[in-house]
């Protein structure tokens, strides 16, 4: 048999890259064909395909499948943190202080009304803060996209974006100190307790300065070319989101930090603005089509009643949180409806925390995800849509 | 058969000599300084802040346009200008928006642009199609009153041979798309383009001109004074001849010295009425016209009466000199010097743009300085 040894074996392995290109591939024809026939955004498409081929339909994609996957979707998710991040304007919050207020309110009044709510449906303090945490988080990945998409451009836009950016970070705080609790439960000792969040905290955050530094001195000595800036910090991002995997840091707070210290360190505006955006979008589809997979329909079945309960609160809290300051913020009336229904969708990255807090505590994970996995299933559907709503009804969509 | 009464052709007299300004803005974001589209929202913010002049939305949702009330006097114009500026800077900064001065946007594209929503807006659009975005351009429009219709036509012709100082003072539109285009004000192409731009008829009493106007509105061609283009008209809502070919400058200290120039070279006109009403103006008036955009005070100039041919540089300073007097009695000595200064050292906004951009190397730069240079102190607050 010697002379056919040039012939692959069968069956074939998974291979990362077909796997990559089938997932991006598919994702972009279902999110086009769902805009064209539905007139939905493109995101909804992707998620439904790896729904349909995820656990919950063909179950082609399993949780092994996903692992080749995995440093594509660790890219994407760098690549809309960056983003995000830069986004976010110290200025600004300094110059219209109650945007600041508004951005606290949401976080805080979100988490005390799902709190409420889970601790009203008898679920025991440590899994309704954890999962009250985890909910205050908007989904970046979601806004972000529907927003370019729709190239929408404007004030609910860009506050949409800057709140999410705020509660993704005390979203991630709260459930960082909440780690410590659930190590107390676990019988860890108070040095781990204390250790733990702090090394997550502030190891990530330097890394995000350091990056910022290295990345605006390298700016600096390339001078103004759009080119090499892309380059520069698309190799940064890349970097950072291996640094932080390899260092057991928060790929979130260390891509978050980047991207907001990068603008805002930049006094003397040596870098030029890149649109990163338009080399991610490859990165996206992939990353949505797998948190599509990941979904199991059946967690609807099981924590949908409670779920639905959860949102609502969910809603209710940054409604309020937003509404009390639309005003003296200085947007027009009737746009912090539109802002508060921008914020409803639920990041996937609750899906990530769920699911890393699951390996360091099995068991725990499991009591967690009735809860917010069946939230999220319904949110990844119905937040693109909400947020598609907000801003074509906020009139900063770009289609005439 | 008589046309019907138009009461919009009905000249309302004002006060000879007054003053007022119009200026349209650019409004930017601050991430890369491109065109933004908050004028929405930015005129909801303004409405709800006290501030003085009026506050206006413009042909696309990029742009707003300021209108102070009527001065008699260069310092409370100018003082007027400073206070819409600092109230409409902090509505935009409370925004994170900027706010800029310049004839042109460096590097928007003009299809990107999205007309503001009001009727009249969209009907430009499907009269003018590409043209209506185009038009994102930034003008600032002088009015200086007259007592009558007939005195309007006058002053209107008067200044035509003066039309070129404006563009050159006023010059701020050097880059346009992404692209130096080798003028000093690339904006006045943009305005060509329509077919109702252009001069006044030569027509000599207001009479005329509504003769004139009515036969235009008989062929269909226009519906109100509003869609003719022109370089200088006569406005007789407002009881003003609207000199409208300057580029919106970088500072409103520029534009409020540049009304000031138009205040006294109008008390002179009125006073001396030197120049006859001629065809020859309008022979040399394009050339010039083209002259002042391509190379601002070192274009060419020909004077239609001495058929001399000489610098626009020169012109400028020789009726700077020729207007001291009649500075002195309107208290414009000062602005009027400072435009002599820049004139004779042949500095313009356009000058000081290019050089931003070869200190800086990005466009987004010059535009994030030009937002600096107009919005001032306010940003820093």
């Amino acid at each position: 048999m010697t002379e056919v040894q040039f012939l692959p074996q069968f069956p074939l392995t998974a291979n990362p890259l077909a796997l990559f290109g089938g997932m991006l591939l598919s994702g972009a024809l279902t999110g086009e064909l769902v805009r064209r026939v539905l007139n939905l955004p493109r995101i909804t498409g992707y998620v439904l395909i790896g729904l349909t081929l995820g656990a919950s339909g063909l179950d082609v994609l399993d949780a092994r499948m996903l692992g080749y996957t995995r440093v594509f979707l660790d890219i994407g998710l760098g690549l809309v943190l960056f983003e995000l991040g830069r986004r976010i304007n110290f200025a600004w919050l300094l110059r219209d202080r109650w945007l600041a207020a508004m951005s606290l309110a949401e976080s805080m009044l979100s988490f005390a009304c799902m709190f409420g709510a889970l601790r009203w449906l008898d679920v025991e303090p440590l899994y309704a803060a954890i999962a009250a945490a985890i909910g205050v988080s908007s989904s970046p990945a979601i806004v972000l996209l529907v927003a370019r998409e729709l190239r929408a451009e404007g004030q609910v836009t860009e506050r949409a974006l800057n709140l999410v950016a705020i509660n993704s970070v005390v979203a991630f705080v709260l459930t960082t100190m909440l780690l410590s609790w659930i190590h107390r439960e676990y019988q860890a000792g108070w040095f781990v307790i204390l250790l733990h969040p702090l090394y997550i905290l502030a190891g990530s955050c330097f890394l995000g300065l350091a990056a910022s530094w290295l990345a605006l001195k390298l700016a600096g000595w390339l001078g103004k070319r759009i080119e090499l800036h892309a380059a520069l910090l698309l190799g940064i991002v890349v970097l950072l989101v291996g640094a932080a995997e390899a260092l057991k840091l928060s790929i979130l707070l260390s891509l978050l930090t980047f991207g907001v210290l990068i603008g805002n360190m930049d006094r003397e505006h040596k870098l030029m603005p890149v649109d990163v955006g338009r080399f991610s979008q490859i990165f996206f589809v992939v990353l949505f089509v797998a948190s599509g997979a990941l979904l199991h329909i059946g967690d609807l079945v099981a924590g949908g009643a409670v779920a639905a309960v959860y949102i609502a609160a969910r809603f209710v809290g940054k409604s309020i949180g937003v509404l009390c300051f639309a005003h003296l913020s200085g947007i027009r009336a009737g746009s912090g409806g539109l802002l508060s229904i921008a914020l409803l969708p639920m990041s996937g990255i609750a899906l990530a925390i769920a699911q890393s807090t699951g390996t360091s505590y099995p068991g725990f994970s499991a009591k967690l995800s009735v809860i917010v996995l069946a939230a999220t299933l319904i949110l990844e559907l119905i937040g693109p849509l909400a947020v598609q709503f907000a801003l074509r009804r906020a009139g900063e969509a770009r289609e005439e | 058969m008589p046309a019907k009464w138009n009461p919009e052709l009905e000249f309302k007299p004002s006060r000879e000599l007054s003053i007022g300004v119009e200026l349209e803005l650019q409004i930017l974001n601050s991430r890369d300084y491109n065109l933004a589209r908050d004028a929405g929202d930015l005129l909801a913010l303004l409405e709800r802040t006290p501030h003085p002049g009026a506050v206006k939305p413009e042909i696309t949702e990029s742009m707003i346009e300021v209108n102070t009330s009527v001065h008699m006097k260069f310092a409370t114009l100018r003082a007027e200008l400073l206070e819409i500026r600092d109230a409409v800077s902090k509505a935009a900064a409370q925004l994170n928006l900027r706010i800029a001065g310049g004839g042109s946007h460096p590097f928007h594209k003009w299809s990107d642009r999205r007309i503001y929503p009001t009727e009249r807006f969209k009907h430009l659009l499907s009269v003018y199609g590409y043209l209506a975005k185009q038009f994102t351009v930034f003008g600032q429009h002088i009015h200086v009153g007259v007592p009558d219709g007939d005195t309007a036509i006058h002053l209107t012709h008067a200044l035509s041979r003066y039309i070129p100082h404006f563009i050159a003072l006023s010059a701020s539109s050097p880059f346009q798309q992404g692209t130096d285009t080798d003028f000093q004000s690339s904006r006045l192409n943009t305005v060509s383009a329509f077919p109702l731009s252009g001069t006044l008829p030569l027509v000599h009493t207001w009479s005329e001109f509504v003769a004139y106007f009515e036969k235009m509105q008989r062929f269909g061609i226009v519906e109100s004074m509003k869609d003719f283009y022109w370089d200088t008209r006569p406005k007789p809502e407002f009881g003003t001849v609207e000199i409208r070919v300057l580029d919106t400058p970088l500072t409103v200290e520029r534009a409020a010295q540049l009304a000031a120039y138009a205040q006294t070279l109008a008390h002179y006109l009125l006073m001396q009425q030197p120049l006859p009403t001629s065809d020859d103006v309008y022979l040399v008036y394009k050339y010039n016209r083209f002259q002042a955009c391509r190379y601002g005070v070192g274009g060419a100039y020909i004077d239609a009466q001495t058929q001399q041919r000489g610098t626009l540089q020169r012109d400028i300073l020789d009726t700077l000199e020729l207007l001291r007097p009649y500075a002195r009695t309107l208290d414009t000595e000062a602005p009027l010097s400072a435009l002599r200064a820049e004139a004779e050292a042949s500095k313009s906004d356009a000058a000081w743009l290019r050089e931003a951009y070869q200190k800086l190397g990005s466009l987004n730069d010059v535009a994030r300085r030009q937002s600096e240079q107009w919005m001032g102190s306010p940003l820093n607050a």
